[in-house]
């Protein structure tokens, strides 16, 4: 049992900046949520700050319908997921040969492919564009795939091979005892036993190439059928009597399945970000 | 069992995928930057080799200097802001007693889940002439009213604010897993002999987050010198070029005006920078685990 020290005056200041600083993170989201409801005349005079009433749900039928939202959300979502599933099979494959299997070069292959840790997405942006178009894979949704996969495998071979490390070498010995052939051993017995890591990297990969621009705005910046959510955000960008409600409609929709991921998995969504930095350097 | 694990094809089945979509669309670019960048390669025609006319062309362009200057800003207010503002917030809200804990810590992260176009057209919409601040400071009788974006000195100020904002969650998540590590004992012993709550934190939890922070600066440091997006979105690298970064250099020297060398000269550059910090950082911090190494040893033979 222990005696709760006296709270200091300073101490009631921190808690009381810490709301302020909360209302002032969370008071632009929302505002975007209500000015999705709100027609242009409410948002510029007559209510730009509260409540929308009456709600303007037509703005999200406006959004859905005019402005190809349904497409550029399929488009983030099968590129989202074939990122985040072929990007799984590799770095579990690439990691368990290079953590627990015996050959000559794997501590080199490993660290070649950490290097990636270091290769930053900006710099590599035009000739990304010139090896995509040499593979004609301009023009697929592959296009941004297979650079999504490159950009995201360092770290989650990164997170494997710690995770393989700690595994008793002991399991695969009985494995191959009773017959088991390497393939079997690895799907079977190893790879479940991982699994936590796997969640972990699904939601980080998953929210990385849900939210990319830099290289989806050169890659599938001038197809429209291809692009992305975030692509599809900055349509409205420049036009000067724009449709604020609209906007503000597609710009929920396309926060709408991060923040549900958040709002299910917020302690695993926190973790697999901190992890990330915590690799990084 | 040796010949077991060492099954030479199972092996080779294991890496070759990952192997070759690394080499093909991270490796071969970043070798591409810096071989092309000593070419005067247009995107189409094959490349000459020019030797180093394009980093002589960029080291005497005047909008390098300005790329740097505000790479430079930005690193420095994203780094000041994020740290001092998700330090504070992870001590006091390491507290267990205190309420509405998990609601604070949802706040500060949901900017960090959300496309950064979306923040950067929020923010747009918040910043631009007829827009949610200016309407503030109308409301609140003030004068202040002025077009954020679209002063030469202070746009950059503005967009590495956008920039700290979304991402202040992200490091005080990460400071905030730091603490949770620091075993609760350290804090009891301090209170035992009478030191206060903010000295504890002083004396215990800053020091023993060397690590956290050094990522947290590596992180926040080597954003500034990437910084792209928020200029591409909010400025379009204006008002005339006074936002431009290397990465925004590449990016209108390549798609602009097609001059591919001249640009990956800048992103050459950029990545060095990037490499640069790093390694310092990684110095600085491994000479305070060296010094700290040294004072154990010598405390050890005084007692």
């Amino acid at each position: 049992m222990h005696k709760e020290g006296k709270k200091t005056a300073l101490h009631h200041i921190f808690v009381i900046f810490c709301w302020i600083y909360a209302a002032f993170s969370l008071y632009p989201l929302i505002w975007m949520l209500f000015y999705s409801f709100k027609t242009n005349q409410e948002i510029f005079v007559t209510n730009p700050f509260g409540f929308p009433w009456p709600l303007h749900y037509e703005n999200y039928i406006t959004a859905w319908t005019k402005y190809d939202v349904p497409l550029y959300f399929l488009n983030s979502l099968l590129v989202s997921i074939g990122t985040v599933t072929i990007t799984i099979i590799c770095a579990l494959l690439f990691s368990y040969a290079t953590s627990r299997m015996v050959w000559k070069m794997k501590t080199f292959t490993r660290l070649f492919l950490g290097l990636g840790m270091f290769i930053p997405v900006q710099a590599i942006m035009i000739p990304v564009v010139k090896v995509v178009q040499k593979f004609g894979l301009m023009g697929t949704r592959w296009s941004l795939i297979f650079p999504y996969i490159a950009i995201n495998l360092a770290f989650a071979c990164m997170v494997y091979y710690g995770f393989f490390k700690g595994i008793p070498m002991e399991l695969e010995e009985a494995a191959c005892m009773d017959g088991a052939t390497i393939y079997q051993t690895f799907f079977m017995i190893i790879e479940p036993l991982v699994r936590p890591a796997t969640v972990t990297l699904v939601i980080y990969i998953f929210l990385n190439a849900w939210n990319e621009f830099i290289l989806a705005n050169v890659v599938v910046g001038s197809i429209p059928a291809l692009k992305t959510l975030p692509l599809g955000v900055l349509f409205f960008q420049g036009e000067f009597t724009t449709d604020w409600g609209g906007m503000g409609a597609t710009m929920v929709i396309a926060s709408f399945p991060a923040i549900i991921v958040y709002s299910i998995f917020s302690e695993q969504v926190e973790s697999a970000m901190t992890i990330g930095g915590a690799v990084k350097g | 069992m040796k010949k077991y694990m060492g099954n030479k094809l199972a092996i080779l089945l294991f890496i070759l995928p990952a192997l070759a979509i690394f080499i093909t669309f991270d490796f071969i670019p970043i070798i591409q930057v810096f071989a092309y960048s000593f070419t005067d390669w247009n995107g189409l025609t094959m490349p000459n080799f020019t030797g180093l006319k394009n980093y002589l062309d960029l080291f005497t362009d005047r909008v390098f200097f300005t790329s740097n200057r505000n790479q430079l800003i930005f690193a420095i207010v994203i780094t000041v802001y994020q740290m001092l503002f998700a330090t504070v917030f992870a001590i006091t809200i390491s507290d267990k007693k205190m309420n509405g804990r998990k609601f604070l810590r949802v706040a500060y992260f949901i900017p960090v889940i959300l496309s950064v176009t979306v923040v950067c057209q929020l923010w747009s919409a918040i910043l631009s002439g007829e827009g949610l601040l200016n309407k503030l400071f109308e409301v609140a009788g003030s004068d202040f009213k002025q077009n954020w974006l679209g002063d030469r000195y202070k746009a950059i100020y503005v967009i590495a604010f956008v920039n700290a904002w979304q991402w202040m969650g992200y490091q005080f998540a990460l400071i905030v897993a730091g603490i949770k590590s620091i075993p609760a004992d350290y804090y009891e012993a301090a209170r035992i002999d009478g030191c206060s709550n903010v000295k504890a934190h002083m004396k215990i939890t800053i020091p023993l987050l060397a690590e956290t922070y050094k990522f947290c600066l590596i992180i926040s440091l080597t954003g500034g010198i990437k910084a792209f997006t928020e200029m591409n979105i909010l400025t379009g690298g204006g008002p005339n070029k006074s936002t431009f970064t290397l990465t925004y250099m590449m990016y209108n020297a390549a798609f602009k005006k097609s001059d591919y060398g001249y640009g990956l000269a800048a992103a050459s550059v950029m990545v060095i920078e990037c490499m640069l910090v790093m390694l310092v950082i990684n110095f600085i911090f491994r000479d305070k685990d060296q010094k700290k190494e040294e004072e154990k040893a010598r405390r050890k033979r005084n007692a």
